[in-house]
Formats: structure tokens, sequence, C-alpha cells
């Protein structure tokens, strides 16, 4: 394959294999993407099938902060397809952002992690064509989404023109994180450090948005979420948005090209500074390691979510403004006050930091099984350490470093609420309500330790599926109108959405009783099976 | 305690590859015992058995005198294990990962930690993502060797090693011998384990094919023998032992098993020898006797099998 730049000579034959590697991973999130669209066109156009019902839709979105911190700007709710796009743009996007950001760091630095690039460009490769290929794979896959949602929009009776208008905003957001991926590539050493990187940068971006879309100001602008938002489908149909991702991506790109020419193959930009020559007193015991290996995901999750926290926190005060103004509203909710609709607010924000708190728990359980794949794993139990004391280590991290996050996140946003509000005694009830949500993040942690033990092979998969699940049932199957039964899994479900439901013992010792046979499950299997590297 | 491992008719399977099919393995304590065999013939894979870190599916496994899958963890204080493709923690250091699986196992002697650095040179501030194959083997090595285990179990740990470092690694398993503790010692590095090891077991496709002190196996081999001669040799393809005789310009070479070697050389003084060279049999030659065939049905031809 020959091309005018030498520096991108074989960038064909990496994208046809790229391709071929991704051939079932790619379709899937696509699919995702698409699926998640048909299913609220479908669930809208028949919930929303008068104008009455949809005029109190309106109204009743409008006012919620929390459902637009969470959704995107309350714009062209006055027809059904506007509220199919406010109600699902944000959770496709998201998935747009995520198949974005592995297939880029999987084709650069994760390849380059295991020496792979290594490989291939001592073939006639070019330097750039290993990176230009990831992001040509990327983008193809964000096109692929954009058009497929497109299709399933007209398909099941949306406006064709805003069916993919709203496809473009979704592939959009899904370039502009090719190219955050591929930069954040170039940034760090490690794939971990790199996904990292591109996570908090999303998560950054949802929150300026959502503030932004809350309070309606600039902040949405300073969003590649908010640009992507800002194409309003089925409404303004703004095309210039969709330009700006354009360009930002090509800036991006750019910038990963320059600087990939400034660092050599295998090193970040950051030079490696050497290690201590002798190990501290933490690496004397299995918990040590764990604690070691898992410290800094736990401090970047920690910062995170505080700072989550008291931004939500902080959008209280919003809540209750958005509510006054709207007279509709307040006959939408007979009785309502506005302090009620502060407390099911912060309902809301408690179990979506708890959701966040248990992707890590799940992420920080699943750091076993990546050590047991590696075959680190093996070198330590070569040692005397017993199976239950290694796996006890990284799931004692995990169920702790979960409960931290819970506690942090809480606390920030009571303290935040209190101060804003006035009336820091409330303090000591909000922190209390947020901790109710610990056993439900706990069995969903205990799942994944389950999955190590009886599957390790699939548990990976199975367990971020598990978090999807949990996810996907808290933040959209009511306005899916799934039946029951499919959200009555979730340990989230059964969790009284505290403050405004009563907390109740009796779901905390069912959930803790949960807990231990998963637990139980996980531990047993993995002290009876063989351990399984690659 | 005479035996330090004593593994008969073990069995494990993986779906439906048979990775090990009835092995069998004895070590003394105290030897330095060879576990030969090429790729994928099952080495790693008894190892992982005798570390308790695969169960096996039948056979008695003994080591240490105790059972590698239940007492896993007491038996792990006394040995020390380095791994054949040794994978360390990206952002730990060197120093620390040795510390580290040395408190793990029990501690290890700092000053011979300082001696074995020095000895392997290896920089102990890098972090593992920057060190080489070799130096990833360096690492597991002196974390190894610097404990007081009574059983060494190192799973062909000089295949990233320069030559320097092998001569060293050598050196280290010689004093380990003299201190009388034990070493199984993996390798298809057949050189290394003939400087090394005072027994061997070759396996091939989970079965022991042979097993024996060096001597002893040698007895099952040829010798090569390459002579020169006042008269044409004849009738050497009479006597039972010889292989391949050929016989050009007076000079005469053949191969003749080790214990034919006697009656072949008095048959040979009778036609005037004028020079001879013997090869003595080699662990290699040995190695590719056993695989050679399989290899020949293939269709491969090796040097050392044609002569």
């Amino acid at each position: 394959m020959s091309t005018a730049r030498p520096t991108l000579a074989g960038t064909g034959a990496l994208v046809r294999f790229a391709l071929r590697r991704d051939r079932l991973r790619l379709p899937l999130w696509i699919a995702l993407g698409a699926g998640l669209v048909a299913s609220q066109s479908v669930s809208s156009q028949t919930l929303y099938d008068s104008p009455a019902a949809l005029v109190a839709y309106r109204d009743s979105v409008g006012s919620n902060a929390a459902t637009i911190a969470f959704a995107g700007p309350p714009v062209g709710l006055s027809t059904v397809a506007g509220a199919v796009a406010f109600e699902i743009s944000a959770s496709v996007m998201l998935a747009a952002a995520l198949m974005a950001m592995f297939t880029t760091g999987r084709h650069t630095r994760a390849d380059e992690e295991a020496g792979r690039t290594e490989l291939i460009r001592a073939g006639r490769v070019g330097r750039h064509a290993p990176l230009i290929a990831a992001v040509l794979v990327s983008a193809l896959a964000c096109v692929a989404m954009a058009l497929a949602i497109g299709l399933v929009g007209t398909a099941t009776g949306l406006p064709t023109g805003g069916s993919f208008l709203l496809g473009a905003s979704v592939g959009a957001c899904g370039l502009v994180f090719t190219g955050i991926a591929a930069v954040a590539a170039q940034v760090t050493e490690s794939t971990r450090s790199a996904y990292g990187i591109v996570g908090a940068v999303f998560g950054v971006a949802f929150v300026l948005r959502a503030v932004g879309d809350i309070n309606g100001s600039w902040l949405v602008w300073a969003s590649p979420v908010g640009w992507a938002q800002a194409v309003h489908p089925f409404s303004d149909d703004r095309v210039l948005p969709l330009l700006l991702c354009l360009v930002a991506t090509a800036g991006l790109v750019a910038a990963a090209m320059t600087l990939l020419d400034h660092r050599d193959l295998g090193s970040g930009l950051l030079p490696a500074r050497p290690g201590p020559p002798r190990a501290g007193p933490l690496l004397g015991s299995p918990l040590g390691l764990a604690i070691r290996l898992q410290r800094a995901a736990l401090i970047a999750w920690a910062v995170s979510l505080a700072l989550l926290g008291a931004v939500y926190g902080g959008v209280g005060d919003a809540v209750e403004t958005l509510f006054a103004d709207n007279p509709q509203a307040q006959v939408f909710f007979p009785g309502a006050s506005s302090a009620g609709l502060v407390e099911a607010y912060l309902a809301t924000i408690f179990s979506i930091n708890a959701l966040l708190a248990a992707a890590y728990a799940v992420s920080s359980v699943l750091r076993a099984r990546a050590e047991e794949s590696a075959g680190r794993a093996e070198s330590v139990l070569a040692t005397a350490t017993s199976r239950g004391a290694w796996l006890g280590s990284h799931v004692t991290v995990a169920l702790l470093g979960s409960a931290l996050l819970v506690v942090l996140s809480g606390a920030a946003t009571a303290l935040v609420r209190g101060l804003s509000s006035g009336d820091l005694g409330s303090f000591g009830r909000l922190f209390a309500a947020s901790l109710a949500y610990v056993p439900a993040v706990w069995a969903v942690a205990a799942l994944a330790v389950a999955l190590v033990g009886l599957a390790p092979r699939i548990a990976t998969g199975a367990a971020w599926g598990g978090v999807a699940y949990v996810v996907v049932v808290a933040m959209v199957a009511q306005a899916l109108d799934w039946p029951g039964w499919v959200g009555d899994l979730s340990p989230f479900a059964w969790t009284p959405l505290v403050p405004i439901e009563a907390w109740t013992l009796p779901v905390a010792v069912g959930l803790g009783a949960v807990v231990l046979v998963l637990l139980a499950v996980g531990f047993g299997a993995f002290r009876h099976r063989d351990l399984s590297t690659g | 305690m005479d035996s330090a491992v004593s593994v008969s008719g073990l069995v494990k399977t993986f779906g439906a590859t048979r990775a090990l099919d009835g092995l069998d393995l004895e070590i003394a304590t105290g030897e330095v015992h060879g576990f030969l065999g090429p790729n994928g013939s099952g080495k790693s894979t008894t190892i992982r058995v005798l570390l308790g870190l695969l169960r096996p599916d039948s056979g008695t496994v003994r080591l240490l005198d105790g059972d590698p899958w239940h007492d896993a963890v007491a038996l792990h204080r006394r040995l020390a294990y380095v791994p054949g493709d040794v994978t360390l923690w990206p952002q730990i250091s060197g120093g620390e990962a040795i510390d580290l699986l040395g408190r793990l196992r029990g501690g290890l002697d700092p000053a011979r930690r300082a001696d074995l650095l020095e000895r392997f040179d290896l920089d102990p501030t890098k972090k593992a993502r920057s060190y080489s194959k070799g130096n990833r083997q360096k690492v597991a090595l002196v974390a190894a060797l610097a404990s007081d285990a009574e059983l060494l179990i190192p799973d062909e740990p000089t295949s990233g090693l320069d030559p320097l470092m092998e001569a060293v690694f050598q050196e280290n398993i010689r004093e380990v011998r003299a201190q009388g503790r034990t070493v199984l010692l993996s390798s298809h590095i057949l050189a290394e384990a003939e400087a090394l090891c005072d027994r061997v077991s070759i396996i091939r496709h989970g079965r022991t094919e042979q097993s024996g002190s060096l001597s002893e196996l040698r007895h099952l081999t040829r010798t090569s023998i390459a002579a020169e001669t006042a008269r044409p040799v004849t009738g050497l393809d009479s006597l039972p032992g010889v292989h391949d005789a050929a016989i050009r310009d007076g000079r005469v070479r053949f191969d003749v098993d080790t214990d034919h070697l006697d009656g072949v050389l008095r048959h040979l003084a009778a036609f005037g020898v004028r020079s001879l060279n013997s090869a003595p049999p080699t662990l290699e030659e040995l190695f590719l006797r056993h695989y050679g065939d399989e290899l020949a049905e293939d269709g491969v031809r090796l040097a050392g099998t044609d002569r």
C-alpha cells in the first residue's frame, strides 16, 4: 500500500487489520447506540400519544433540574421526537465516547504497551500509521453509529432529517473523544491511565454541560458533550455545532501526531522516573500490594466523585428556582413543595453517585482478574500467600474503596447543599441518607467477585454487563416502559430512594445477605479452580 | 526425606487438550534435576501443578512431603519459583518487586540480595515497565536466590539472559547445590542442563520419556567415531551397535551405541589406526534422537540425526 506521505505508509493495511480484530466489538457498540434510540423512540411514542400527555411531560421535565442535569438541554419538548432526543442523547453520547475511547486506545497505547506496535513499526509502516489507522477505525465506527441511529429513528417513525441529525450529533461526540483518546494515548505510558484521562475529561465535560443546561449559561460551550447536544435535532436543527466538533477533532488528532513525533516508542511524554531501590513497609503483604496497585485509581475516583457531589449539591438551589418559576409544574405535582422536589433531586444524586461507586468497585474487583490473566498473580500465589488472602486483598480495596467514594460524595453533596441553602443542620441527615446506597454498591461488586471465581474468562465482560444493567435500570427503565421484573433484579431497585423514602432495615439486611452469599460463592470457587492466565 | 518431588501418573487436561498424560518425576533431596523437553511438552504445566496453581485430574503428586494443592501456603514458604515468562507490575521498581516477593515468601537475606544485585548487574531503581525480558528475569532470579528456600524451581530461567549472566546463574545454582538445597531446573538449553544437572528427566507430549543421571543417559546414546586407518576397514556393518558407517579414501565415519564401543574399537585396531576422533554423546544428540524421529516423520531433517 503506497501513500503520498511515508509516515503514513501501511495505514490502509492497519485499518483492515484493526477492523478484522474488532469485527465483533464495533457492531455491538453500534447496535447498543442504535438500540437505545430505537427503544426510546418506541416507548416515548407510546407514552406521549396525546398532545395533553406531551404537555404534561414538557412541564414536568422543564422544571426538574435532576432530569436536565442527566439528560441535556430541555429544548424541542413540544414534539415526541424532541422528547426522544432529550431523553436518550446523553446515554448514547456516553456510549459513543466509550466506543471511541476503547477503539482508539486499544489500537494505539495498548498495542504499544504490549510491544505489538514495535513489531508492526519494524515493518514497512510509517511512524504515524498506527495512530491514524486507529483514529480512522474509530471515526468509521462513529459514522456507522450515526447512520444506524438515523436509520432506526426513521424506521420507528421519527422525522428523517432530525433522526440523521441526532445520529450525527452522537457521532460527532464520538469523534471528539476519538481525538481526546488519541492525545491521551500519547501522554501516558499505560493504557489504564490513558483511559483514566479520557474518563475524567468526559466527566468534566458532562458536569460543565449539566450546570450550563440548568442555569442556561455559556458553560455548555466549554464542553464537547455540550457542543454535540447543542445541535438540538427535531427543533432548531443546528449544523454549526457539528462543524465545531469536526474542527476540534482535527485539532486533537494533529496535536496527537505532533506529540507522537516528540517521544520515543513505548514511552509517554513524561520521562520515566526511577523508583525506590527498596520496598517501603506497605509492600509486605497481599493487602499492601493491592493498595499500592489501586491507590492512584482510587484517589482519582475519590477526587472526581467529591467534586461531582459538590457540584450537584450546589445545583440544589436551581431546583427550587425552576419549580417556583413554573406554574404548570406546580399543577403537575399536586401538593408538591419545592423542598420535596429538592429531596427528590438529592435522592437522584445519591443514587447516581452510588452507581459511579459501583462502577469503581467493579473495576477494582476486576483488577484481581487482570493480575491473574497477566500472570502476575502466579508470582504472588507461588509465595506463602493463600488464594483467599490474595483475592481478599483486592476485594477489600474494592469494598472499602467504594464505601469511601459514597461517603466522600455524600458528604460533599450534603455540605455544599447545607452551605448554599443556609441550613447546615441538614448535613447530618443528608449525609446519613447517602450511606443508604452502600449495600447496593457492594452487591454489584460482590457479583463481580462471584464471576471472577466462577467464570474467569468471561468475568470482565459479564461484570461490566452487570454495571450497565443497573445503570440502565436506574436511568431509563421507567422512561422505556419495560416490564417491572426487568428492573427488579437490580439491587438499586430494592434500595429505597432515601431521603424521599424511608431507610428500612430489612432491605439493608437482605442486600447484606446477598453480598455475603455472592462473596462466599466467589471465594469458594476461586479456591477450587485452576489459575487461568491469558 | 529422600524425595523432594515425587510425581506419578500425573494427568492434566484443558478441555480436549491432554497437557500431561501420565507424567512421572522423581527428584531426590539435594540434587539439581534437569527437566527437559521441547516447547509445549508440559514442563510449565507440571511446575504449575507442583505449585498448586493448577489442580491435577489424576495421579499422585508429593512436594517436600506435602500435597501441593492442599498445603500450598505452607509449602511455598520452603520453595522459590522463577516463572518462565516473568511479568512484573509496570509501576513498581525492580527493587520493590524483589522485596515484595521475598517478604511474601517469608523474608530474604539483605546481604545476599545486595550481592546478587551486583553479580547480576541489575539496577533496582528502574520501574518494571522499562525492564527488558532479561532484566525482568533477573528480578525474579534475585528474589528467588536471596531466599533460604529448600527447593528452587526456575522455569527456563536463562532464556532472556546473555552468556555472561548465564554463567552467573550457573555459578549461583552450584552454590545452592553446595548448600544441600534442591533445584528443579526446567530448560530446553541442553548445555545448561549438562553443566548443572545431576539427573535429568526428558518429557514429551506430557509423558516422561527418559529419566536418569547424565552418565546413565549417555549410555543410551551413540558415540560418533571418525578414524583414519592404514588399510581399508571391512566388516564394520556386521558388528553389533554400528550405524551409518561410511568409508571413503581410508577414512571411516560411523556412530556406535555406547554399549558396543569396546568391541568396535578392537575391530578397528586391526586395520592400523592412524588417527581417531570420537565425539562424546551429548544431551543434545540424545534430545535430537528422541524428537528427531518425530520430525523426520514430518519430513524435517536435522543435522544431528544425519550422521
